[in-house]
C-alpha cells in the first residue's frame, strides 16, 4: 500500500495505491476559496484549514486547505458538498463517488433556469457579472454555429443567444440573475442563512472579510469605512468568518441546504455540523411527516432521540 | 510435631558397593552414638523388600519418628523410602537420606579410612537435619475441567478439536475477527499442494459447530489469576457493532456500504467494506463494522432490516472464565523489512513479501489470482525469491525461520504450473533446508521443473526507475564471484517473528520468552509443550517457527498434556514450598516486594502495606525468595534455615580447616557429583556437601556461617548460565548475590580461591571430580596456618554480620 501526496501550484492530489485498486482525491486550488465546508463534514478529520498570514499593508488572503493522505479514506463526501466544485474523487481513474452511488450522501441542488428567448443579442451582462467567470454567452445560428459579428448579420431574427453556465462550480450567488436586465435568469440559492456583522466589534480599518470574499458585492465598504453585508448575493460559504480577526464580529448561520432527497445518518451529521442541531432535527421532522419516523424509531434502537 | 525426635539410622552395604570400602559396622556403631538416634541397623540391601521390612519393623518397635537411610543418592531412592515409611504410618517428609555411596565409597575407593570418616560425617549431617524435620502435607487442589486456548490458528484449532472430542469444554479465544490464522491466508500448502483454506475451512467449521467449543473472537486477554486447575481469566470482547446471534452472514449490508478500506487479511493489497468479514470463509461468520472508517450513514441498518443485527451502541464486553488449563497458540508474525535498505521494501513497487505473494497467486485474492506487478499491473517475466531475509542474520534474527525454503519452492512450482515457460523463476538461498517427510522429494520436483537456484546472500537491490525492474546484486558462493540478476518481481521470504502482543501475553501468563522472543518451553527436549507455569502449555509457531504438520502435531500434543490435568478431579501439589511469616515480613511497614521480583514463577504477591503471600500452587520450591528476603521472613519447607545451619555446623564441627563445604543444586551439580561417583572418578575426601533444590536457595548467611566456623573452602555449584536452571533463573539470582559477597571478601582479605561459585551440569562428572581435586590442592597450598589466620581475622566481622540478622 502506498500513500502519496503531490502538490503543484494549481492542484493538490493525494493517492492511495493498493495492488488491486487505486484511489485519488484532487483539489483544484484555483476554485477552492478556503471556506472549509469540506473540513467540517470530513468524517476522518483529514482536511485542515491553513490561514494565510497577513502581511502589513497588503490585503488579506483567503486560507488554503491541506488534505492528509494518511487520514483520508476516499469516501468522497467532500466532493459533492463543496459549493465551488473544487474537489474530485477518482477510483481506478474513474470519477466515482461511492457515497453518492449508495445514497449515503446527497448532491447539492443548483437550480439555475435561463430563458434565453428574452435575451438581447448584444448583452453579456451576466457573463460580466459572474464573480467566478463561469458564464459564457454566445450567439448562434439555428444550426448552432457561433456568430461573432452580429451587427453585420442580415438574419438577426434567426439568431439565438446561448448562455453556458459551468453549473458544477457555481455556488449560486444570484449575481447574474440580479444583473440581468431582462429577467432571463433565475437562480435558487444552495445555502440559506444569515450573515451579520457586529460592526462595533470590527477593528478600525479592517476589511479582511471583504478582501477574501469570493462573491463581489456580497460585502461592501460603506462611506463610514465599515464593511456591510448584502445578503442578496452571499452564498454563506463562511470564508469571511475564518479570516475575521475579531471573535464575534461576524455571525454566520446556515438555516437550510438545498440537496437531493436523502435518508442517511452521515448526512444528518454533516447537516448538523454545517447548520445546527435545530436545523437538522427540523429536516428530519419534515421527512418523518410520512411514516418513516415510525420505522426509524423501530430500527434505530440506539438513537431514541429521534 | 513437638515430640522428641526418635531417629532410626539404617546403613546399607549395597552389596560391596558401600561395604567394600566403608567399614559399615564402625559407621553403624557411630550412628548409634549420635543424639536422638535410638536404633542403628545395617543391612545388605536396604532398598530390597527385607530391608524395607526391617525399617517398618523398627519404626513400630522403637516408636521411631524420623528415619535416615545411609546408602545411595536421594536422587535414586528417596521416593522409595518415603513410600516405605508412609506405609509404616510416618509422614513421608520425616525421612532423610545420607548419600554415602556416590559421595563416599564410590569416589574414595583407595582411602577406606577417610571414606569411613567422611561417611560418618555425612550421617551426622543427616541426623542434624533429621532432628529438625517437620511433617508436610501434600496439597490437593480441585480441577476445573475446562480449557482455554489462546489463538485460533491451525495449532489452536487442532488442540480445541481434540480436547472437545475428549469431552472437555473449550474456550477458543481469538484476537482477530476470524479463526484460521496464517493458514487461512495461504494459497496452496507444501509438499502436497492442496488448497490451504479447502483443508482448513472444514476444520474451522467443525470448531464452530462443536457443542463443547465456544469461540470468543475479536477478543483480548486481559488478565489471568490463579494456578493449575484453577485459573480465573478475564477477556474483553471488542464491539463488532453487529449482534452475533442475529447476524446471518448474508452480506447484504456489505453490498450497500459505500466505504472501503485496505484489508489487512489481504496484506493491504485489496480492500474490504466498512462492514464486512475479512474473508468469505470467516468463522464465526459475523460481520464487523470498522468504526475507524464507518461514516454512519446507516445504509447497512436498512439493508439488514428485520434481522436487526446491527447495533451502533455496542460496548466492549468483559467475559470471566474459570478454566483448569491454558494452551497458548498465538502463532507468529512476519518481519516486514522496512528497516533494511538493502531490499528496498516499501520503496520499490515490485518488491513484496512472501505472504503478499500468497495473496496474489490465490484465486480468491485481491487480483483474482493474477500475479501482477504493483507498478504497471503486468505479469512479471522473471521472479526472484530471496531467502533468509532477516533470518539467520546475527544482526537481525539469528534463528532459521524453518518454513521459508519450503514455501519458496512451493511458490516457484505454483508459478511454473500457472504460467509455464512464461515466467523464469530464481531462488537465491543460503542453504536449502528440506528435511521432514516428502520435503526433499519436493525440492527435487522444483529442480526438475527448471527453477534456477543461486546460492548466495543478496547484498543490494536497486530499482530501474524507468522499467521498475529490479537489479539484484549478490555473491554466488558456489562460483565465488559477485553476480547481478535483473528481475521484474522480487519476493522476500522474510523471517517469522513472535506475534504482536507476545510480550504482554508473557507478562499476563508469567511464561518466559527465549532470547528470540518466542515463548520458552519448560525443557527443549523432554517438555517441549510445557511451560514453567504448571497447567499452561504451548502449541504451534508461538514457541518458534513451525510449519503446518508440526503445528498440528503440537496442537494435539498440547491437548493431551492438558488432558492429563483436566481428566483428574484434583491435582497434587508438592509441599516443598516457600511460606511467608506475616509477622516478620517488612512489606507491612515499607514497600519491599523483593520476593515478588526474585520468584521466577510469580508466586509471591506483596500488596501495599500488607505482608507478602506466596501462592502454594504456583510456588515450585526453588527457595530463591527465601535467600533474597531481607527480613528472613520466608521459610522453605524441608530446606529451612535451621536445618541447613544444623548441617553446616555438623559438617564443620571437627577439623573445619581441612574441609570444603559445598552447596550443590539438586538438578545439575548434585547430579554431576552423583555422576562422578557412579563413574568412579576418584577425588580427595575433603568435600562435605549440602543439597539444596536450587542454587538460588543458598543464603549469604550460609557462606558466612561456614567461614565463621572455619571452613577451609566454600563452594556453591549451580546449573550453567543462562538457561540450564531447573527453576528458570535461580542461578542468575544466586550469581548476583555471590558476586557482591566475593567483593566483600576481597576487601576483608580472604584468599579468593577459598570461596568459589562454579557451574556443573548433570553430565559433568569429570568436571566435578577435577574441581574438588583442584580446590583440595589449593587448600593444601594455602596451608592450615594461613587459613586459620585468615579465619581469625575474619571472625569478628562475620560474627557481627550474622548476629545482626538474628
Ligand atoms: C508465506 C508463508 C507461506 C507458508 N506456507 C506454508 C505451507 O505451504 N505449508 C506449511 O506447512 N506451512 C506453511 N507456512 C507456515 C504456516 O503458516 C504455519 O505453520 C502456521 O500458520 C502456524 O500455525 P499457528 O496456529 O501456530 O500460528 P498462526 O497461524 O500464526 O495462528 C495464530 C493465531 O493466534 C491469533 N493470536 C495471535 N495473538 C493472539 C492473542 N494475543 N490473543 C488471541 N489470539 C491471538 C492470531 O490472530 C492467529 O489467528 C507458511 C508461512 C508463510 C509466512
Ligand atoms: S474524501 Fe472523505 S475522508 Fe477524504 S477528505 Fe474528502 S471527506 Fe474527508
Ligand atoms: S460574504 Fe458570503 S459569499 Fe462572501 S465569503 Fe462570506 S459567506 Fe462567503
Ligand atoms: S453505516 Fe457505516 S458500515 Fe453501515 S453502510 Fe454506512 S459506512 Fe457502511
Ligand atoms: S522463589 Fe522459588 S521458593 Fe520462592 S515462591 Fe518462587 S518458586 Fe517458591
Amino acid at each position: 500500500m502506498k500513500l502519496l501526496k503531490n502538490e503543484t501550484e494549481n492542484e493538490l492530489t493525494i493517492e492511495m495505491i493498493l495492488h488491486a485498486k487505486r484511489y485519488s482525491l484532487t483539489l483544484d486550488k484555483t476554485r477552492c476559496t478556503g471556506c472549509g465546508i469540506c473540513m467540517e463534514i470530513c468524517p476522518r478529520e483529514a482536511i485542515e484549514i491553513k490561514k494565510t498570514p497577513k502581511v502589513d499593508g497588503e490585503k488579506a488572503k483567503p486560507p488554503t486547505i491541506d488534505i492528509s493522505e494518511e487520514k483520508c479514506h476516499y469516501c468522497g463526501m467532500c466532493a459533492p458538498i463543496c459549493p465551488f466544485g473544487a474537489l474530485e474523487v477518482r477510483i481506478n481513474g474513474e470519477y466515482i463517488i461511492p457515497v453518492i452511488n449508495s445514497e449515503s450522501f446527497p448532491q447539492l441542488i443548483r437550480e439555475i433556469e435561463v430563458d434565453t428567448t428574452k435575451c438581447d443579442l448584444d448583452c453579456v451582462d451576466c457573463e460580466q457579472a459572474c464573480p467566478l467567470s463561469l458564464i459564457k454567452v454566445s450567439v448562434r445560428t439555428p444550426n448552432g454555429k457561433e456568430v461573432t459579428h452580429i451587427a453585420s448579420r442580415p438574419d438577426k431574427e434567426n439568431l439565438k443567444v446561448v448562455v453556458d453556465i459551468e453549473e458544477n462550480f457555481c455556488p449560486c450567488c444570484r449575481l447574474c440573475e440580479v444583473k440581468c436586465p431582462e429577467g432571463t435568469i433565475h437562480v435558487e440559492k444552495i445555502f440559506h442563512g444569515s450573515l451579520r456583522i457586529n460592526r462595533e466589534k470590527c477593528p478600525e480599518g479592517c476589511t479582511d472579510c471583504l478582501d477574501v470574499c469570493p462573491i463581489s458585492g456580497a460585502l461592501y465598504l460603506s462611506d463610514d469605512g465599515k464593511v456591510y453585508v448584502n445578503e442578496l448575493y452571499c452564498v454563506y460559504c463562511g470564508v469571511c468568518k475564518i479570516v475575521c480577526p475579531e471573535e464575534g464580529a461576524l455571525e454566520l448561520h446556515r438555516t437550510y441546504i438545498r440537496h437531493t432527497p436523502i435518508h442517511s445518518g452521515a448526512w444528518n451529521k454533516a447537516l448538523e455540523k454545517l447548520t445546527s442541531t435545530k436545523v437538522m432535527t427540523k429536516e428530519l421532522q419534515t421527512k418523518s411527516l410520512t411514516k418513516t419516523q415510525e420505522s426509524l424509531k423501530k430500527r434505530f434502537l440506539w438513537r431514541r432521540k429521534f | 510435631m513437638s515430640l522428641e525426635p526418635r531417629i532410626g539410622v539404617f546403613v546399607c552395604h549395597c552389596g560391596l558397593n558401600i561395604a567394600g570400602v566403608i567399614d559399615v559396622k564402625e559407621l553403624t556403631e557411630y550412628a548409634h552414638t549420635l543424639p536422638n538416634v535410638l536404633v542403628a541397623i545395617d543391612n545388605r540391601y536396604t532398598c530390597a523388600d527385607p530391608g524395607q521390612e526391617e525399617i517398618k519393623k523398627a519404626i513400630e518397635e522403637h516408636k521411631l519418628n524420623r528415619v535416615i537411610v545411609a546408602a545411595c543418592s536421594p536422587r535414586m531412592h528417596e521416593p522409595t523410602f518415603r513410600r516405605c515409611i508412609a506405609e509404616a504410618g510416618l509422614n513421608p517428609y520425616l525421612f532423610e537420606m545420607a548419600n554415602i555411596r556416590e559421595f563416599s565409597s564410590w569416589c574414595h575407593p583407595s582411602t577406606p579410612k577417610e571414606a569411613t570418616e567422611k561417611a560418618k560425617e555425612i550421617v551426622k549431617m543427616a541426623v542434624a537435619k533429621a532432628r529438625l524435620l517437620q511433617s508436610l502435607e501434600t496439597m490437593e487442589v480441585p480441577v476445573t475441567n475446562k480449557a482455554l486456548i489462546l489463538g485460533g490458528g491451525i495449532a489452536g484449532i487442532s488442540a480445541a478439536l481434540d480436547l472437545a472430542d475428549m469431552g472437555f469444554k473449550v474456550y477458543l479465544v481469538e484476537k482477530t475477527e476470524s479463526i484460521g490464522g496464517h493458514m487461512a491466508q495461504l494459497d496452496k500448502t507444501f509438499p502436497t499442494l492442496d488448497c490451504s483454506i479447502c483443508i482448513e475451512g472444514p476444520k474451522m467449521v467443525d470448531v464452530s459447530r462443536h457443542p463443547n467449543i465456544e469461540i470468543i473472537s475479536y477478543a483480548d486477554l486481559l488478565s489471568v489469576e490463579g494456578f493449575v486447575g484453577n485459573f480465573k481469566v478475564k477477556i474483553r470482547k471488542n464491539p463488532r457493532y453487529v449482534i452475533d446471534e442475529n447476524c446471518t452472514g448474508c452480506g447484504e449490508c456489505r453490498d450497500v456500504c459505500p466505504i472501503e478500506f485496505p484489508n489487512k487479511w489481504d496484506m493491504n493489497m485489496g480492500v474490504r467494506k466498512a462492514i464486512s468479514v475479512p474473508f468469505d470463509q470467516a468463522v464465526p461468520l459475523v460481520y464487523t463494522i470498522n468504526m475507524d472508517y464507518c461514516i454512519e450513514c446507516y445504509k447497512c441498518v436498512d439493508a439488514c432490516g428485520a434481522r436487526q443485527a446491527i447495533n451502533f451502541d455496542q460496548k466492549p464486553g468483559e467475559v470471566e472464565l474459570e478454566v483448569g488449563t491454558i494452551l497458548v497458540a498465538t502463532g507468529f508474525d512476519i518481519y516486514t523489512p522496512y528497516d533494511d535498505s538493502r531490499y528496498g521494501y516499501g520503496r520499490y513497487d515490485n518488491v513484496i513479501t512472501a505472504l503478499e505473494f500468497e495473496r496474489l497467486i490465490l484465486a480468491a485474492g485481491p487480483t483474482g489470482g493474477k500475479v501482477v506487478r504493483a507498478s504497471d499491473g503486468k505479469k512479471p517475466k522473471t521472479v526472484a525469491f530471496i531467502q533468509c531475509v532477516g533470518s539467520r542474520d546475527v544482526n537481525k534474527y539469528e534463528y532459521c525461520s524453518g518454513f521459508c525454503c519450503m514455501y519458496a519452492l512451493k511458490n516457484s512450482i505454483l508459478l511454473r504450473e500457472k504460467y509455464h515457460e512464461d515466467v523464469e523463476t530464481y531462488i537465491l538461498y543460503m542453504d536449502m533446508r528440506t528435511h521432514f517427510k516428502g520435503y526433499e522429494e519436493f525440492y527435487r520436483r522444483a529442480r526438475e521443473q527448471g527453477i534456477n537456484f543461486i546460492r548466495g546472500r543478496v547484498s543490494q537491490i536497486n530499482e530501474n526507475p524507468k522499467t521498475k525492474n529490479l537489479l539484484i546484486r549478490a555473491e554466488d558462493t558456489m562460483l565465488g564471484e559477485p553476480i547481478e540478476l535483473e528481475a521484474e518481481l522480487v519476493v522476500l521470504c522474510t523471517a517469522a517473528i513472535p506475534s504482536k502482543g507476545t510480550d504482554e501475553m508473557s507478562r499476563i501468563l508469567n511464561v518466559t520468552r527465549g532470547t528470540d522472543g518466542f515463548f520458552m518451553e519448560s525443557h527443549p527436549k523432554l517438555k517441549p509443550l510445557d511451560t514453567p507455569a504448571d497447567g499452561i502449555f504451548l502449541a504451534g509457531a508461538c514457541q518458534g517457527p513451525k510449519d503446518i504438520p508440526y503445528s498440528v502435531s503440537q496442537g494435539s500434543g498440547a491437548a493431551a498434556r492438558a488432558a492429563t490435568i483436566l481428566s483428574q478431579p484434583t491435582w497434587k501439589i508438592e509441599p516443598i514450598i516457600a511460606v511467608v511469616d506475616s509477622n516478620k515480613c517488612r512489606n507491612t511497614k515499607a514497600k519491599c516486594g523483593i520476593c515478588v521480583k526474585a520468584c521466577p514463577y510469580g508466586a509471591p504477591m506483596a500488596p501495599e502495606e500488607k505482608p507478602a503471600e506466596i501462592n502454594p500452587a504456583m510456588c515450585h520450591g526453588c527457595g530463591t525468595c527465601v535467600a533474597e528476603c531481607p527480613s528472613g521472613a520466608i521459610t522453605q519447607m524441608h530446606f529451612t534455615d535451621a536445618q541447613i545451619f544444623a548441617q553446616i555446623r555438623a559438617a564443620l564441627e571437627k577439623n573445619p580447616g581441612d574441609k570444603i563445604l559445598g552447596f550443590l543444586c539438586n538438578w545439575c551439580s548434585y547430579a554431576g557429583a552423583d555422576l562422578a561417583g557412579t563413574s568412579r572418578f576418584e577425588y580427595p575426601p575433603t568435600l562435605r556437601a549440602i543439597r539444596v533444590m536450587c542454587s538460588g536457595r543458598v543464603d549469604r548467611d550460609f557462606i558466612l556461617e561456614a567461614l565463621r566456623l572455619g571452613a577451609g573452602m566454600v563452594l556453591v555449584a549451580a546449573c550453567h548460565l543462562p538457561y540450564d536452571c531447573h527453576y528458570i533463573s535461580g542461578n542468575v539470582k544466586m550469581k548476583a548475590r555471590m558476586e557482591a559477597l566475593t567483593k566483600m571478601f576481597e576487601k576483608l582479605g580472604l584468599s579468593p580461591e577459598r570461596f568459589r561459585v562454579e557451574y556443573v551440569s548433570a553430565a559433568e562428572g569429570v568436571k566435578f571430580a577435577d574441581l574438588i581435586r583442584e580446590m583440595t590442592e589449593q587448600m593444601e597450598t594455602l596451608g592450615k596456618e594461613k587459613i586459620k589466620a585468615e579465619n581469625e581475622k575474619l571472625r569478628p566481622t562475620l560474627e557481627r554480620m550474622l548476629s545482626k540478622k538474628k
